[in-house]
């Protein structure tokens, strides 16, 4: 894939829609390595359920627009939908990192850990709300 | 959703026969495991050797089946690719599960 490819998506606020838009998206994805490929496709999946699952509200029919640039040195995305999207405070929040302590099976996480995956893969990840869109600018290097 | 069950002794290994464990089957592989537990299953391999990309959805529908199992039994995993083991390594979780190369390494433990 060249330098400046751009894959422009507008997709359903769906699940079955959310995954269809990863495995596309990861075309631009090729000069990651195996594993950054892996969990750069796990932390985009992360952000579109999380609108699908809670910025629209279920059945409404919302969209979501995705614009993926690739770079001499990295893969920009922006990811924007019209929901309710997360408050600053609500992102940052969730974002944060997961503790758990791992002996103690009936504590563990089984939820809640998709945007702090999100924070955890992309090297810069910018969150706004300006009438009435919601956008996810994330910026992965290919190596590093 | 495909699982298929075979029994070994004890131990049921379960095998997914999915390229994803994501949101979009999360909910559905979670049940379907609970189920098995239910009717009396305790000692369990889960082979992911099919599987090349995991969220937070389907991580959590495995955690949610440990928790499940608590003090009753175990759950190996076993054929953990490389793209899922990034996610374990990442979420910490590589820590929680035993994760063995192959079913009979997972049998022999």
């Amino acid at each position: 894939m060249a330098d400046d490819a751009i894959l422009k998506l507008l997709v359903p606020a769906t699940l079955p829609a959310a995954r269809d838009a990863t495995e596309r998206l990861m075309a631009l994805g090729q000069r990651f390595d195996e594993i950054n490929r892996a969990l750069y496709e796990t932390a985009v999946m992360e952000w579109l359920v999380n609108i699908v699952k809670h910025s629209y509200v279920p059945a409404d029919g919302g969209s979501i627009r995705l614009v993926a640039q690739a770079g001499p040195q990295e893969l920009h995305l922006v990811i924007e939908d019209r929901g309710r999207g997360l408050s600053a405070k609500q992102f940052e929040a969730a974002a944060s990192q997961i503790h758990f302590d791992p002996q103690v099976i009936a504590d563990l996480p089984d939820s809640g850990m998709g945007l702090a995956i999100l924070k955890s893969v992309m090297d810069s990840l910018l969150y706004e709300q300006q009438q009435g869109i919601n956008r996810l600018i994330a910026v992965k290097r290919w190596s590093g | 959703m495909v699982l298929e069950d075979q029994v070994e002794g004890e131990y049921l290994v379960v095998c997914l026969r999915e390229r994803r464990l994501d949101a979009v089957i999360a909910a559905g592989f979670r049940e379907a495991m609970l189920e098995r537990i239910e009717l009396g299953q305790h000692k369990i391999v889960l082979d992911l050797s099919s599987v090349g990309f995991l969220d937070s959805s389907g991580l959590g529908a495995v955690v949610a089946v440990l928790k499940h199992l608590g003090q009753r039994g175990c759950l190996y995993l076993c054929g953990v690719t490389p793209a899922v083991m990034a996610v374990l390594r990442l979420t910490r979780m590589d820590r929680v599960f035993r994760t063995f190369p192959t079913r009979a390494a997972a049998l022999a433990a």
